[in-house]
């Protein structure tokens, strides 16, 4: 209630802009292109192949797209030796790929990997990370993603992605291509049925979002569990989470005695958004990442 | 509350911290004849508690207007006791909502990295929640956050306890000085 936005969290609003053009202009995109060659009545199969092929294309430069999107640009040794120091222990150690090696210039805190194979991958962060963690914490963080590429975690994805849009792309414009003859003749008894798939495409597509989402957050436990198993120290990265999402500038500073007055703050409960933005979210919340780092150390003690 | 009895050998098995024997409760304080009747209640209370209670106490009045009852004793369950029938008392005296918060002390060794020592850490208990929150203070109005999270992380599924950090608020200057 007394939250002032950080300054961090303003320039934050660029990120998300840019990764929201570049999703939005592939959708469109496909779209497009897609519903100009059912339009010219291309068939169904033909369309699955052509949005598969798209999709596949689309992996093939996600590593320069994801560059594009965050603003990150690759380093050399010469540029941050501490770094390349870091992430070269760990991969020695672990018998993993040494993978590119990118800075992103921002205050925020943060951390991504991305990569089509362990061997080309390349793992992010910000200026904000390296400034705001210590040796230990960062080093988790980079456990962490070299976990996701060696889980091939965006092979898997965009795989369960890929499946999903065919499906959806078949069922969008199968009804143009395959069931009516293409474009042109319509009657009654074809609108309904038309409505009908359009409705079950929005289902599938709906439930194929969400188990999306459920395997992205699934894909996180695994990653915190291996890169803990990388560093040995999984309460490193448990507070490396908690300074990267802020939680703990929202922690009040006032005295319990002084805001005891308003009473509204504690009669009415807090209405809690955190069941929707979990269900939504690629990430599970913090709070149940840490309690599991929590376990997993005292369980190592 | 009593589920604390519980919990805290949770704390010292996950997170080495241990009770210091030491708890206190807090509510606002008024004028009128109500009032006073219930403090005398709440002294003869007091007065009597050996044997039944193995706990010494203390009260005192805080600049806020706060009085706190500070008990402290070997064995948690009998400091949980005693704080619950202070609360019973105020609450049959029809003054339960100037209830604020119970505290329970716990201590730790600090680790080498953080500036060694012993470090006194709390759980405080809102009656105006019905749940606990972790206070950790840190020197001069700053509390450690970090150590807040590992104290939720730890016990949050054993007791009632606060999820929104925002009404972690801090109680500065706790009066739990040692009494014996």
């Amino acid at each position: 209630m007394f939250a002032k936005k950080q300054p961090w969290q303003k320039r934050d609003a660029g990120l998300t802009l840019r990764m929201i053009i570049s999703f939005a202009v592939l959708s469109v995109l496909y779209i497009v292109f897609l519903s100009v060659l059912a339009y010219v009545g291309v068939g169904a199969i033909a369309i699955a192949v052509i949005a598969g092929i798209l999709i596949l294309a689309q992996w093939y430069f996600s590593d320069k797209i994801v560059l594009w999107s965050t603003g990150a640009k690759i380093v050399s040794r010469e540029q941050f030796p501490e770094l390349h120091d870091l992430v070269e222990r760990i991969v020695a150690r672990n018998n993993l790929s040494k993978p590119r090696i990118a800075v992103i210039n921002m205050r925020m805190p943060n951390a991504f990997a991305t990569g089509k194979t362990p061997k080309s991958s390349i793992v992010a962060v910000t200026i904000g990370l390296m400034d705001q963690l210590d040796q230990e914490e960062l080093e988790g963080v980079i456990a962490h993603e070299l976990a996701h590429i060696k889980n091939r975690d965006v092979l898997v994805l965009t795989l369960a992605s890929l499946f999903s849009m065919i499906a959806w792309y078949m069922m969008r414009f199968g009804m143009y291509g395959g069931m009516f003859g293409g474009y042109g003749r319509r009657d009654n008894q074809g609108g309904a049925a038309m409505l009908l798939i359009l409705l079950i495409a929005i289902v599938t597509w709906i439930v194929s979002f969400l188990i999306i989402r459920a395997i992205s957050r699934y894909r996180e436990y695994v990653a915190d569990r291996d890169g803990a198993l990388i560093t040995g120290k999984p309460s490193k990265l448990a507070s490396a989470l908690l300074k990267i999402s802020g939680t703990m500038k929202r922690i009040p500073t006032r005295d319990l005695r002084e805001v005891e007055g308003m009473n509204a703050f504690f009669i009415i409960p807090a209405i809690s958004g955190d069941a929707l933005t979990n269900l939504f979210s690629t990430h599970p919340p913090v709070a149940q990442r840490v309690k599991k780092l929590m376990e997993m150390e005292a369980a190592m003690s | 509350m009593f589920s604390l009895s519980s919990a805290y050998i949770t704390l010292d098995v996950k997170l080495g911290l241990k009770v210091t024997g030491r708890g206190a409760l807090t509510f606002k304080r008024v004028s009128g004849t109500f009032f006073y009747e219930m403090e005398q209640d709440i002294r003869q209370f007091l007065d009597n508690l050996q044997p039944e209670f193995d706990l010494a106490w203390r009260i005192t009045t805080d600049s806020y207007g706060y009085m706190w009852i500070i008990f402290e004793g070997k064995r948690i369950e009998d400091v949980l006791a005693g704080l619950t029938t202070i609360s019973d008392i105020i609450e049959e005296k029809g003054f339960s909502d100037k209830l604020l918060a119970a505290v329970f002390e716990f201590s730790s060794v600090r680790e080498e990295g953080r500036g060694g020592g012993v470090s006194q850490q709390y759980l405080i208990y809102n009656y105006k929640r019905n749940n606990f929150y972790p206070f950790v203070p840190l020197g001069q109005k700053t509390t450690d956050a970090e150590q807040q999270m590992k104290i939720m992380a730890t016990v949050a599924e054993e007791i009632p306890f606060e999820r929104d950090m925002t009404l972690w608020y801090p109680l500065w200057d706790l009066p739990l000085r040692s009494l014996v």
